[in-house]
């Protein structure tokens, strides 16, 4: 990438200006209550009608329908949809396991991708990044309008990877400092010893519509081993004697996908989404195929 | 099936390799470390039931369980394990194998002969030897031979084998049988194996002190032979007079040779020219007996030849050989003094007696003698008249007295029809103190005829020279007037010419060459039929015996003077009927041949080595099929 002629590293021009006309496709409508682009299910003051409705005392005169009045003779209120803000949260899990391959890589473009998505689309993004446990997350704070993007794209230029801050718990201390209804995109591994249920259900609480999007490295998609190896947890550091990996592999798969089963049903149960990208194909694959066909993007 | 016993379980010890084995192979074994984004998914993979099952388990050491089967097979292998079949395990087994000359029967045209067979059993006796046991092969025919010494050593068991050769003599049991007791007194032999076709002699005169295994061989082919070959004297030359017979295949028997029935061409020889060819018609047990008249005033050999037409199992007794010596008359050496016997010999037509007219002959065929001084030519029967032998002079005297002869032997070729009953005889014999009629068998007498104080006539056999002993004389008693006493010189002289053969000739039969009178203390080279070569010295005697003549053909006997030929053929109706004995009969106890082979523990070692190499291979493949731990 020739990056005097590139406006970031993350993107190429040509994608960044793609993704700039696109925006997210949220299933529900979990809006803040200041004026944003989107739509809430409330009457607002937006241009977009919605529904007329009898005057009540108090009503703001200014919504009356006057040509309705003058044929009916009897004062109905104009009723608009109302444009509430979204927020975006998007939470990076830079452990050390997304060193692998080309997964944090992935993940901060699949990040930048969503984040100027948010920025072009007047939502109010705000990105989170956990390396370390017990640490506090890097964080850049809310931010909105395509002016943002540059510092956007910088933040997470500069974002380095390695710790060992577990997802489920990265998702807890995040919350802790994050205010605002949307959607919350977490990009890791979602490989850890810890339960997702409970920050899951925590995200739910905190009025964030769950984009879960696993990225795996093909060691991990198509481990091909053999013979009898001791792994270490690139976290923890801790290590397993594993005898006839290759024998393994198949119980391996199966547990992988019962993984990735059991994240999309925690999604699915809290109307959130989930998907498994192979870190390997192309950002372009990612975000103008795979997502879009998926309905998580438009 | 009894379970697998082990010959050396002292190897067992070697059992204990395991414990290093193991410990080394997790002290040695270097997991290759590789790092993963988590070991969330593989402590999960790791902890499912599934994988710790017991199948699962054995496949994560498989290398250290095949090592494991490796050294095992090894050790197991080292420790000679066998299948017992349920029989005693014999540490030291004599094989008596049958070498006869029924033994080279075919089974078929271009089919393999019973000593093959017979070869194939000893094989396999030889390679399911285990470590503890010891063989002994004895190979038996007319008599029997130590092949090896007990041993172990396969590769010199079967050297032996394969050295042994069918011998063209009859079968005779009771050697080996001999042999193998004798064996016993120096090992513990429990069980003796006879492998034989079974054209043994049915009853056997051994009193058993083993178990006895036969295992019979099948039977070979059809079969045509000459079973006899003689000729008798005639006015003008010899009758000769062959027989020739058929295998027949006994009723009910499953066993034995087939019928044969066959077109059989025949030839005679004289000095190698035909004077003779036929065809005569052979009926399975049914002797063909042909007669020929050979006219001939000199000494000739005759040789028949036969030719069946179809399938013949045994070439060997399809000739025959037969000596004819030069007809003359008897010579006889009688002192003049004898008068008595000089007249009774006088009567006896085709005898020239000495001393006469002409001069003497340095050997005669019968000489008469009164006198322990030895007079005139030597000659192979003698007849010494009226005194006691040196030999016998310790054993008995003669005296002065009367005596009678009480008891003879009538059977005696010397004494048939011959009537010794109230003779008075003026010569007493009286034996020593303490002499009984074992003394003189110890001497190589045997009493023909006896007083009441001691015996008066005796007979020797000894190297070739037969010696009638007269303890009386003649002219001192009252035989000389009895019409038996020309009969008795009769007799003698038939004798005589029987041991000359002037009246009749047989054919030699094989085993050994019959005593040659040759230079005494001289070598001689005896060239035999295929190309056999062997060299023996005659005695002070001049006889030479014991020549060995195992094949059937033509001897020749050179190195002292004129080359001596001997014709040697088969001649044995049993071996050329191929007849088969399924009970050998011993004085107290019958052995049936076996129906089943001969039951061996199986060696187990030779499996136990190739699941090694297989465990072997194994193992390399499962080492090698990918780098060690490297991702794929």
């Amino acid at each position: 990438m020739d990056s005097t002629k590139q406006f970031s590293s993350l993107l190429e021009n040509s994608t960044l200006s793609r993704v700039e006309r696109m925006r997210l496709l949220p299933m529900r409508r979990m809006t803040n209550r200041s004026r944003g682009e989107h739509l809430a299910g409330k009457g607002g003051t937006s241009t977009e009608f919605n529904d007329y409705r009898d005057y009540s005392a108090g009503d703001d005169m200014r919504y009356v329908d006057w040509n309705i009045f003058s044929r009916l003779n009897r004062p109905y209120v104009k009723q608009y949809r109302h444009e509430e803000e979204m927020h975006v949260m998007i939470l990076i899990d830079a452990s050390a396991s997304m060193r692998f391959g080309d997964k944090f890589e992935k993940a901060r473009q699949l990040a930048a991708c969503f984040a100027v998505m948010g920025l072009m689309n007047m939502e109010k993004v705000s990105l989170f990044a956990c390396q370390h446990a017990g640490q506090t997350p890097q964080i850049l704070s809310p931010c909105t309008g395509r002016m943002s993007i540059k510092r956007v794209l910088s933040f997470l230029e500069n974002l380095p990877a390695g710790g060992d801050f577990p997802i489920d718990m990265a998702v807890e201390a995040v919350l802790k400092q994050h205010r605002g209804r949307g959607v919350c995109v977490l990009l890791s591994d979602f490989l850890t010893f810890g339960a997702m249920e409970r920050p899951m259900n925590q995200l739910f609480s905190a009025g964030l519509e769950v984009f879960g999007i696993q990225i795996l490295c093909g060691l991990e998609l198509n481990p091909e081993l053999t013979g009898d190896l001791r792994f270490v947890d690139s976290e923890t550091g801790m290590t397993l004697d594993v005898s006839s990996v290759g024998d393994l592999i198949g119980f391996y798969h199966e547990h992988l996908h019962g993984l990735q089963e059991h994240l999309a049903g925690l999604c699915r149960q809290r109307s959130g989404r989930f998907v498994c990208l192979d870190s390997g194909l192309p950002l372009e694959t990612l975000v103008f195929d795979t997502l879009k066909r998926k309905g998580w993007v438009q | 099936m009894s379970l697998p016993g082990f010959s050396a379980l002292i190897n067992a010890w070697w059992f204990l390799l395991l414990v290093p084995l193991i410990i080394f192979y997790f002290l040695k074994l270097q997991r290759p470390r590789m790092e993963i984004p988590s070991l969330a998914l593989w402590r999960q993979v790791i902890t499912d039931q599934r994988v710790n099952s017991p199948f699962q388990k054995f496949k994560r050491n498989l290398l250290l369980l095949l090592q494991v089967l490796l050294l095992c097979a090894l050790i197991l292998g080292a420790m000679q394990p066998y299948l017992s079949r349920g029989t005693e395990q014999a540490q030291y087994l004599p094989v008596l194998i049958d070498n006869s000359a029924s033994m080279a029967a075919l089974d078929g045209p271009g089919g393999k002969s019973r000593l093959d067979e017979a070869k194939e059993k000893v094989s396999q006796l030889i390679d399911d030897l285990l470590a503890d046991q010891r063989l002994c092969l004895i190979s038996i025919n007319s008599t029997a031979r130590k092949l090896t010494d007990f041993t172990d050593n396969k590769r010199l068991l079967k050297e032996a084998l394969s050295r042994l050769e069918v011998s063209q003599v009859p079968s005779r049991l009771e050697d080996g049988l001999r042999l193998a007791q004798a064996m016993s007194r120096v090992q513990q032999i429990d069980t003796v194996v006879l492998i034989s076709d079974g054209n043994v002699p049915q009853e056997i005169d051994f009193e058993l002190p083993f178990k006895l295994n036969f295992q019979k061989l099948t039977s070979g082919g059809a079969n045509v032979g000459i079973v006899d070959f003689n000729a008798r004297r005639s006015r003008t030359g010899w009758d000769v007079f062959a027989r020739i017979e058929g295998t027949l295949k006994a009723e009910g028997s499953s066993g034995g040779p087939p019928t044969a029935k066959t077109m059989c061409e025949y030839e005679l020889l004289q000095n190698g020219n035909s004077i003779k060819q036929e065809s005569v018609s052979i009926e399975g047990g049914k002797a063909e007996r042909l007669v020929f008249k050979v006219s001939t005033t000199i000494a000739i050999s005759l040789e028949l030849r036969i030719k069946p037409d179809s399938f013949d199992s045994l070439p060997a007794d399809n000739v025959a050989y037969l000596e004819l010596p030069a007809p003359r008359p008897l010579t006889v050496y009688c002192p003049r003094q004898m008068e008595t016997y000089r007249n009774a010999l006088a009567n006896i037509p085709d005898v020239n007696l000495y001393p006469g007219t002409e001069n003497e002959p340095k050997t005669v065929d019968l000489k008469f003698a009164e006198g322990p001084i030895s007079l005139g030519p030597q000659s192979s029967v003698v007849m010494n008249v009226g005194f006691v032998p040196e030999d016998l002079s310790s054993l008995v005297e003669l005296v002065a007295g009367e005596s009678e002869i009480i008891d003879w032997r009538s059977t005696s070729p010397l004494l048939q029809h011959v009537q010794l009953l109230d003779i008075q005889i003026a010569d007493d014999p009286k034996l020593a103190k303490g002499v009984a009629e074992r003394d003189f068998e110890l001497a190589g007498y045997e009493i023909l005829a006896q007083s009441r104080s001691g015996p008066l006539i005796l007979e020797r056999d000894l190297s070739g020279r037969l010696d009638y002993q007269l303890l009386f004389h003649t002219d001192r008693s009252s035989l000389v007037y009895r019409v038996g006493f020309p009969i008795l010189v009769q007799n003698l002289t038939q004798i005589a010419a029987q041991r000359a053969h002037l009246l009749d000739a047989k054919a030699q039969a094989t085993g050994v060459l019959p005593i040659q009178k040759i230079t005494p203390d001289t070598e001689v080279q005896i060239s035999g039929p295929n190309g056999q070569r062997e060299t023996a010295t005659s005695d002070s005697n001049g006889l030479l015996s014991g020549v060995g003549a195992q094949s059937v053909g033509g001897y020749e006997i050179t190195g002292s003077g004129d080359p001596i030929k001997i014709g040697v053929s088969l001649i044995s109706s049993s071996e050329t009927g191929l007849r088969v004995a399924e009970t050998l009969t011993f004085p107290e106890v019958s052995i049936s041949a076996a129906t089943t082979a001969l039951k061996t523990d199986q060696p187990l070692w030779h499996w136990f080595a190739v699941a090694g190499l297989v465990l072997l291979l194994v193992e390399w493949w499962y080492f090698q099929k990918r780098p060690f731990g490297a991702p794929g």
